[in-house]
């Protein structure tokens, strides 16, 4: 299900201020999490379950010799086709109707095959205490701030986003921005391009690179495995309708047996046996 | 261990298996189940328009309070300068109340001592009063070069962001005409 609105992360506009990542912190109430310098003016290496909100510094050298640098808001981009969902066995993950992926902690029983099953190391598992100190997992990851969307509200994030970096928009309002930007850009950046892979049938993110998705460490073509696929479209829905089927049977069996039963007198009981 | 089941009893318990699980996977509403976000936060909450104490822009800032204490601020989106939009400083605005780090009352470490200890308002403010009196009595120039000055260069004032317009006029006319300061800056400027 194609979204009416997408997420829009034009990067060649971010100014790397991190706004959205305290935005992301502030409205959903999550720790702090403290790390060590990495040697980059980058805050955090990647995307936990606390941290549902990164922005990534690419340190890259200009054809004529300069540097420069490369910002990308990274959190959940809300694939159409989600890895997360497909791998979930539990049906916890699902989309919204804003096109929104997310997990349902009642349903979640922290396996982790949702961690594997995502292209974009987005999903993680937090750790929690229960009252009698006995640890549980929940997988977390960034909401799109469904609850703000329901109340008519824009993702904290986007709201929090000085430059117009981030637009939350109708579909084809953000898709045809996103092109105008790409060719205003292309100047400055020749391998701009607009990254809303189709081997997942389009994310409900769309970003506006400024150079190849693997720059970014984004995959080129990102897919769900076809086992995922066939195991949750069609292993699954079909192995319940058989058990449904089974139900039947064994219960017209009885049904069918116990009028027999009465049919044949006394006599038909024993020969089962 | 040998059991005894009969064809006719494993048929029916393995019916009654079976239709338990069904009713399990089958039976669940999945509407009511789906996508079920948190509550949220913010419902019934009035906002309280504020101004960021940071630096000199001066955006607005909505807080949004709850039984005593912050429990989420954003960008004014009603507000001309900044639109909605913060920066990461501006946003982090709700710590400067709830962080436990937050120095609630005001600290007094005497010359020459190597601690901080806590004290009064009342007493903290006298002292300031008392302590800005002295200096500026012990230094302060009535004549320069044959130039009437009075002045005191030992004194220097410092304004805020989280000062609106009144107050930075207030804070000036009483440092410079009050005391006779000329050092007087802003955190903004440096």
């Amino acid at each position: 299900m194609a979204a009416e609105y997408l997420k829009f992360v034009d990067v060649t506009k971010c100014d790397g201020c991190r706004a959205c990542m305290v935005a992301c912190k502030n409205w959903n109430d999550l720790p702090p999490e403290y790390e060590e310098f990495q040697g980059s003016i980058q805050s955090h290496e990647q995307l936990t379950a606390h941290t549902w909100n990164v922005l990534t510094f690419n340190e890259q050298e200009t054809t004529n010799g300069g540097f420069e640098w490369l910002f990308r808001h990274q959190s959940c981009l809300h694939c159409v086709q989600a890895g997360c969902e497909k791998a979930c066995p539990e049906d916890a993950i699902s989309h919204t109707k804003f096109g929104s992926v997310v997990v349902d902690a009642d349903k979640c029983v922290g396996c982790g095959y949702c961690v594997q099953g995502c292209q974009f190391n987005v999903i993680s598992l937090a750790t929690y205490k229960d009252k009698r100190g006995k640890e549980y997992r929940k997988a977390q990851k960034c909401t799109l701030c469904t609850d703000r969307l329901e109340q008519g509200l824009q993702p904290a994030c986007v709201t929090a986003c000085h430059t117009d970096c981030l637009i939350y928009d109708e579909r084809e309002a953000v898709l045809s921005e996103a092109n105008s930007r790409l060719l205003q850009v292309k100047d400055r950046f020749p391998n701009a391009n607009i990254y809303n892979p189709q081997g997942i049938k389009g994310t409900t993110t769309v970003y506006l690179l400024a150079d190849k998705p693997s720059v970014y460490g984004l995959p080129e073509n990102p897919k769900v495995a076809l086992s995922q696929v066939v195991w949750k479209d069609y292993a699954q829905p079909i192995g319940k309708a058989m058990l449904g089927v089974t139900t039947m049977a064994v219960i017209g069996a009885v049904i069918s047996n116990s009028i027999a039963k009465v049919k044949n007198g006394d006599k038909g009981v024993d020969h089962h046996e | 261990m040998e059991m005894n089941v009969t064809r006719r009893q494993f048929l029916k318990l393995s019916g009654a298996v079976a239709a338990t699980l069904a009713v399990v996977e089958l039976g669940f509403n999945e509407n009511e189940a789906k996508a079920k976000a948190n509550s949220f936060k913010i419902a019934g909450l009035k906002p309280t328009p504020t101004i960021c104490p940071y630096c000199a822009v001066g955006c607005g800032i909505l807080v949004y309070s709850k039984d005593n204490t912050v429990v989420y601020t954003e960008g004014d989106p009603d507000h001309p300068i900044n639109e909605g939009a913060l920066c990461s400083k501006g946003t982090t605005v709700r710590q400067v109340y709830t962080s436990d780090r937050r120095q609630e009352k005001p600290m007094y470490r005497a010359a020459g001592s190597s601690k901080w200890e806590e004290v009064e308002w009342d007493w903290a403010l006298d002292k300031v009063a008392q302590k800005m009196k002295e200096t500026r009595d012990r230094t302060f120039q009535t004549m320069e070069n044959g130039v009437t000055v009075n002045k005191t260069e030992a004194i220097a004032c410092m304004g805020g962001a989280a000062l609106d317009n009144e107050e930075t006029y207030l804070l000036s006319k009483l440092m410079r005409a009050g005391m006779g300061l000329t050092y007087i800056e802003h955190q903004a400027r440096i």
